[in-house]
Parts: C-alpha cells; sequence; structure tokens
C-alpha cells in the first residue's frame, strides 16, 4: 500500500496518533465492487507498459470518485482550491503507487484512504501557517467569488445570504466535533461510506465508528438547534 | 397487567436510520416499535429530516462551487500530471551551474588551492618589493633635497613650488591679464584680496 498511514483519528490540529490498540485492525473486505476491478485492470495494463490506455482507464475511475472526493475535501479544508489541490493530489498518488494496489483492498477504501490523510495533512500545515503568518485572503471571500463566478450569484440574494450563514454554523459545529467524530462523520455522511467501509479507511473497530458517528449526530443537532 | 411499550433510544433510532441509509436490514424488534408508536415515528422523521438537511446542504455547497466545467478542468489537469508521473522534472542548466562543470570531481578541489597558492606568491612578492623600493628611496631622499632649494618656512609645499621655479614670469603673466581691458571692473576685488606674501610675513593674530 502506497499510504500505509491509518486515517489519524484526531486531526485537532491533526495528526495525533491512532489508538495503537486499534491501529491496523481490517473488517472483513466487501465484494469487490466495479472500481476495484478497474483499478486492478489499470494496474495490469501499468505493468505491461501500456501507460497510454492505464492513463485511460484511470480517468473513468477520476470521473466516478470526483464529486465524492471533492465534497468530502471540501468539508475537511472549507478552502475550495485547496480541496481541489487535495483531491488532485490524491489521484495522483493512486495512479503512481497503483503498482503497489491489492484487491483485498476496495479502491474506494483505499483511496480514501489516501485522499483523507493529504487532508489531514493539509489540515496540520495550515495551522502552522496561521501561527506564523498573517492570514492572505479569507478562503470563503474567494470562495464565495468562485461560486458567483460560476453563476450562482443570479440566485435570491437574500436566500444566498440564508445559505451561507447556515453553511457556515455548520461548518463552525462540524469543526466542533472530536477528531475521531468528525472523521468517521464525514465518511458516513458525506463520502457515503458505510461504517464497515469506514471501519477499514480508520482502522476503527466498527461498532466503534457507530458509536462515534452518533455521537457526533447527537452533537450537531444539540450545536444547531435540533433535539437530542 | 400489560406493560406500556418503552420508546427507543436515541441510539436505536439512529442505528435504524444509519441501516436504512446503507441499504441494511432494520432490526425487526425496531422496526416494529417504529411502526406502532407514533412518538417514536415523529421522532425517527425528525432525526432523519435533520440529518437529510445536512447532507444535502454540503451537496448543494460543494456541487454550486465545483461546477461540471471545473469538475471537467480538474480531470484535464489530473491526466496532466500523470501524464508526467513517469518524465523525470527536467534540469535547467545555468549559467553557474556550466561554471562549475569545467570543476571535475578532480579538479574541483585543486582549483581553489592553486588560486590559494598564487594569491599567496602575489602577496609575499609584493610585500618583498614593496620594502625594497621603500629602503631605496629612502637612501635616495637626501640626494634629492640636496638638488632642491630650501622653501621659506611656514609656506606650504604646493604654494612654495611656483615661486622658486618661474616666478617672474608667473607674476608678469598676472599683469598683464588684470591690466587687460576686460578685468578693470575686478581690480576693486584684487585689491582687496590679500597677497600671500602679505599673509605669511605678518604674525599670526589670536
Amino acid at each position: 500500500m502506497s499510504d500505509p498511514r491509518p486515517v489519524s483519528q484526531s486531526d485537532q490540529p491533526a495528526g495525533s496518533p491512532t489508538d495503537p490498540a486499534l491501529r491496523g485492525r481490517r473488517v472483513g473486505a466487501p465484494a469487490v465492487s466495479q472500481d476495484t476491478e478497474l483499478a486492478v485492470e489499470i494496474r495490469g495494463l501499468v505493468e505491461r507498459g501500456e501507460a497510454e490506455r492505464a492513463r485511460e482507464k484511470f480517468s473513468e475511475l477520476v470521473a466516478s470518485h470526483q464529486r465524492r472526493a471533492l465534497r468530502i475535501a471540501y468539508q475537511y479544508l472549507r478552502d475550495a482550491a485547496e480541496a481541489d489541490e487535495a483531491v488532485q493530489d490524491a489521484f495522483v498518488k493512486v495512479f503512481g503507487h497503483i503498482g503497489s494496489y491489492r484487491e483485498a483492498w476496495p479502491f474506494e477504501v483505499w483511496f480514501t484512504r489516501i485522499l483523507i490523510n493529504g487532508c489531514l495533512d493539509r489540515r496540520k500545515a495550515r495551522a502552522r501557517r496561521d501561527r506564523w503568518f498573517a492570514p492572505a485572503e479569507d478562503a470563503s471571500g474567494l470562495d464565495e467569488a468562485r461560486y458567483a463566478a460560476a453563476g450562482g450569484a443570479d440566485r435570491d440574494p437574500e436566500a444566498r445570504l440564508l445559505a451561507r450563514e447556515r453553511r457556515e454554523r455548520l461548518a463552525a459545529a462540524i469543526d466542533r466535533l472530536d477528531g475521531r467524530q468528525r472523521t468517521v462523520f464525514m465518511l458516513c455522511h458525506y463520502g457515503d461510506r458505510t461504517p464497515r467501509e469506514v471501519s477499514a479507511i480508520t482502522g476503527l473497530n466498527e461498532s466503534t465508528v457507530r458509536v462515534h458517528l452518533f455521537r457526533a449526530a447527537r452533537k450537531l443537532r444539540s450545536l444547531l438547534g435540533g433535539k437530542s | 397487567m400489560i406493560g406500556r411499550p418503552r420508546h427507543l433510544h436515541d441510539d436505536r433510532l439512529f442505528e435504524c436510520y444509519v441501516a436504512e441509509r446503507g441499504g441494511e436490514r432494520v432490526d425487526p424488534p425496531a422496526a416494529d416499535h417504529l411502526a406502532d408508536c407514533a412518538d417514536c415515528s415523529a421522532r425517527y422523521g425528525e432525526l432523519t429530516r435533520f440529518m437529510e438537511g445536512l447532507r444535502t446542504e454540503a451537496e448543494q455547497e460543494t456541487d454550486e462551487i465545483f461546477t461540471p466545467e471545473q469538475l471537467r478542468l480538474q480531470q484535464q489537469h489530473i491526466s496532466r500530471r500523470i501524464e508526467h508521473l513517469g518524465h523525470p522534472a527536467r534540469v535547467l542548466s545555468f549559467p553557474a551551474r556550466m561554471v562549475r562543470k569545467h570543476f571535475s570531481s578532480s579538479t574541483g578541489r585543486l582549483a581553489p588551492r592553486w588560486a590559494a597558492a598564487a594569491a599567496a606568491a602575489g602577496l609575499f612578492v609584493g610585500v618583498g618589493v614593496g620594502i625594497f623600493f621603500d629602503s631605496r628611496s629612502r637612501v635616495m631622499a637626501p640626494v634629492v633635497a640636496t638638488v632642491s632649494s630650501p622653501r621659506p618656512v611656514g609656506i606650504p609645499a604646493a604654494l612654495a613650488a611656483p615661486i622658486f621655479d618661474d616666478d617672474d614670469a608667473f607674476l608678469s603673466e598676472i599683469e598683464a591679464v588684470v591690466g587687460g581691458p576686460h578685468n578693470l571692473e575686478l581690480l576693486p576685488f584684487d585689491t582687496l584680496t590679500p597677497r600671500i606674501r602679505e599673509i605669511s610675513s605678518r604674525p599670526l593674530r589670536y
């Protein structure tokens, strides 16, 4: 595996080690998915030196995982440019290390793990930057500009403002979650991963994942004004 | 006595939600309870709405920022980057690097040694020659002094030199210029200007 680190369970400020008792623990692999088969095919093409065909096939993988990856990365980083880079880096890393990919791991799990580790590294780097340098520009402002450039500015300004406030509240609430809870919540809820898959990604026990997910949801409901 | 059915705890409700969402089978007793209990069903509905609201919000936000056009651009960037994965980065040769190239690994250490040796030799020769000429000029100095005339005390050497060389010619030239037609206006200033002899002969006053 090219990126053998288990996803850091606590990312505040991101990077504290995983519980040793849980490290390396793997939960039963699900049935081989289409993406996994495709990844194995790409690995074969690369090994045979058919780089051009491997790249073509890989673009299919990119297309099928890109949106979900961006959703996870953006919710983690809250910065469109950084999320874009993180997703690009993850795909490039996956292709660069496709030779070491083993189908025992579903491709989605392998890829998501690489992506999350990249996001956590970026969060850590950002925390360091914020400590020593004055911020150049507010990321949310840039994202707003990006959104406006994409044509979203046509919407009712009041609705836009309300949506922005709602999203800021949600982001702040997610940021207040414990590192493990946040990771589990992001992967399950935004990454559409089942607790079993999240268990494989994070190295946590499946029942622990379920507990973290429940606690994250309960905390978010209490922070966002919903009942708990 | 028939006991009142207990309501589902929040964690059981959440388990039901996770199972339903993941396409798994919901725990049958919990499913039965939800079907019978209006309160729990309402709570479940509320939980589902809240969770789905979070998801929808996040999806909308991401979709608004990352439009299909941007997704396409990102795919192109990724393709371009993986195309260059196999190729090592090209190193541009700069002049400094080219200069360094002349010194191979064997001569790289010799060149500075030669330079240092040449500099040391030059310094040594320079100091030697300097000492030699300095001692010679000291030996020659009394001879020169005897040839030149002694200058009056109190007059700087720079001012004294023309007095002894071409004194008369110099003064006559000055008088000719001063007596010229265009210099009459300057004569009052000339009379006010003290002469060097007057200054040198006058005793110093403090």
